[in-house]
């Protein structure tokens, strides 16, 4: 009897955990959701779950009745979508083979494990982003060259102020503001005649595109709540980008 | 005949997407598809609004294709469709016009003159509606194939589509 609710309990903080990570790396509610039960199904246990922003609270509940009940606080949200992948390939594998619990652990620590993108390549990448989104708003070659050391700088800002733990708004802000300014040089500098594409495009890394369609996925999933809360920090994310945009205008007059 | 504009746009788009899904630390093998969709639904969206269409409609058209493809990909490349729809609808986030909507707002705060302040509260609401609207018709679009299918994963959609 004791070892079964230490089982049912291992089990529930396992899930749970998988729940918070999907959660935070950017994963829509529903899709939380449907991982878990699916990989509770495989374990011959049933959940209920209640996923919110900061906390996942679930019962379980296995096939002799009893029942075990816990909340889990999410970590601070970073979106990376190779541990969404991982996690979902992980939860039709087991179905398919019938893992443990040992073997999902050791399989989810080997995936945390798993390298991201070298540091330069991120941000040269991003940086080309940049200059691509420029250069869709009608920018010429030069202002893309701005933008593109416009957001290679304030993607470096913005990775260091999370770094060093500042509130998450606040480094966009620092972001922003740096990312804004650097766009302006080459217009002061009198490199090129306009500076209102690079400088529009310069912030855009920092727009939160996957709050905004996650907020509208939960809505039209039904979790109008998540949808909301979602929604609400993606308003504050854009807000702060706007701030640090006017400071750079107010800097530069125009 | 295509016009050069559109698929030139079309490539930046690609880039576009290719760089966020390197920020969202896509699995490498996903990449090229992430670059090929952004692309295409770019390439789509511009082509329908140089033909007339309104831009909701068109980002909607556009988002839809890049919906309906991240399922191949899925299958393909053995990773949830997300991972390739969302970096490749980044390029269509209305990122300027939700720009203009907090700049409106600030702005908003500091008009006096009456006919100054109805037109920044205009093109303010303006913006912000079609901000709304675009992010809505993304994720609709996005999420068209299970949403009509009424499945809960992927996965099951391929089992289904195999039967028949």
């Amino acid at each position: 009897m004791d070892s079964e609710i230490g089982e049912l309990e291992e089990i529930g903080q396992l899930l749970l955990d998988v729940g918070s990570k999907l959660m935070v790396s950017g994963a829509s509610t529903d899709r939380v959701r449907v991982t878990v039960d699916r990989m509770a199904d495989a374990l011959g246990c049933d959940v209920e779950l209640f996923i919110t922003h900061r906390a996942l609270s679930m019962t379980i509940k296995n096939a002799s009745g009893l029942s075990s009940s816990s909340i889990l606080r999410t970590p601070p949200h970073a979106v990376n979508y190779g541990l969404v992948s991982g996690i979902s390939i992980i939860s039709w594998r087991m179905v398919e083979e019938k893992w443990s619990v040992e073997k999902i652990k050791a399989e989810l620590a080997q995936l945390e494990s798993k390298p991201r993108y070298p540091r330069l390549l991120v941000l040269s990448l991003v940086a080309l982003a940049g200059a691509s989104f420029c250069r869709i708003f009608g920018g010429d070659g030069m202002e893309m060259a701005n933008t593109f050391f416009a957001t290679f700088f304030g993607l470096l800002v913005l990775q260091e102020a999370r770094k060093s733990r500042f509130n998450p708004y606040l480094c966009v802000l620092f972001a922003s503001i740096s990312a804004s300014l650097v766009s302006g040089i080459g217009y002061k500098l009198g490199l090129s005649d306009t500076m209102e594409h690079a400088f529009a495009a310069s912030v855009l890394f920092l727009i939160p595109g996957i709050p905004l369609i996650n907020a509208l996925t939960d809505m039209i999933d039904g979790n109008v709540l998540n949808g909301w809360v979602r929604g609400v920090h993606a308003f504050l994310t854009i807000f702060m980008v706007a701030v640090g945009l006017l400071f750079a205008m107010l800097v530069y007059r125009i | 005949m295509i016009p050069y504009n559109a698929m030139e746009t079309a490539v930046w788009c690609g880039f576009a997407g290719l760089g966020f899904g390197v920020l969202f630390n896509v699995p490498p093998r996903s990449l090229l598809v992430i670059w090929l969709l952004a692309a295409l639904g770019g390439f789509t969206k511009n082509i329908l609004t140089l033909a007339g269409t309104d831009l909701i409609l068109a980002s909607l058209a556009g988002a839809t294709l890049i919906g309906v493809l991240s399922i191949f990909a899925a299958h393909q490349k053995h990773a949830p469709p997300l991972v390739f729809s969302i970096p490749a609808l980044i390029p269509m986030v209305p990122g300027v016009f939700g720009f203009r909507t907090m700049l409106g707002l600030i702005k908003l705060s500091s008009s006096v003159s009456q006919e100054g302040y109805s037109l920044v509260l205009f093109q303010c609401i303006n913006n912000g509606i079609k901000t709304a609207l675009i992010t809505l018709s993304l994720a609709v679009g996005a999420s068209i194939p299970m949403l009509l299918t009424r499945k809960t994963s992927a996965k099951d959609l391929k089992f289904s589509l195999r039967r028949k």
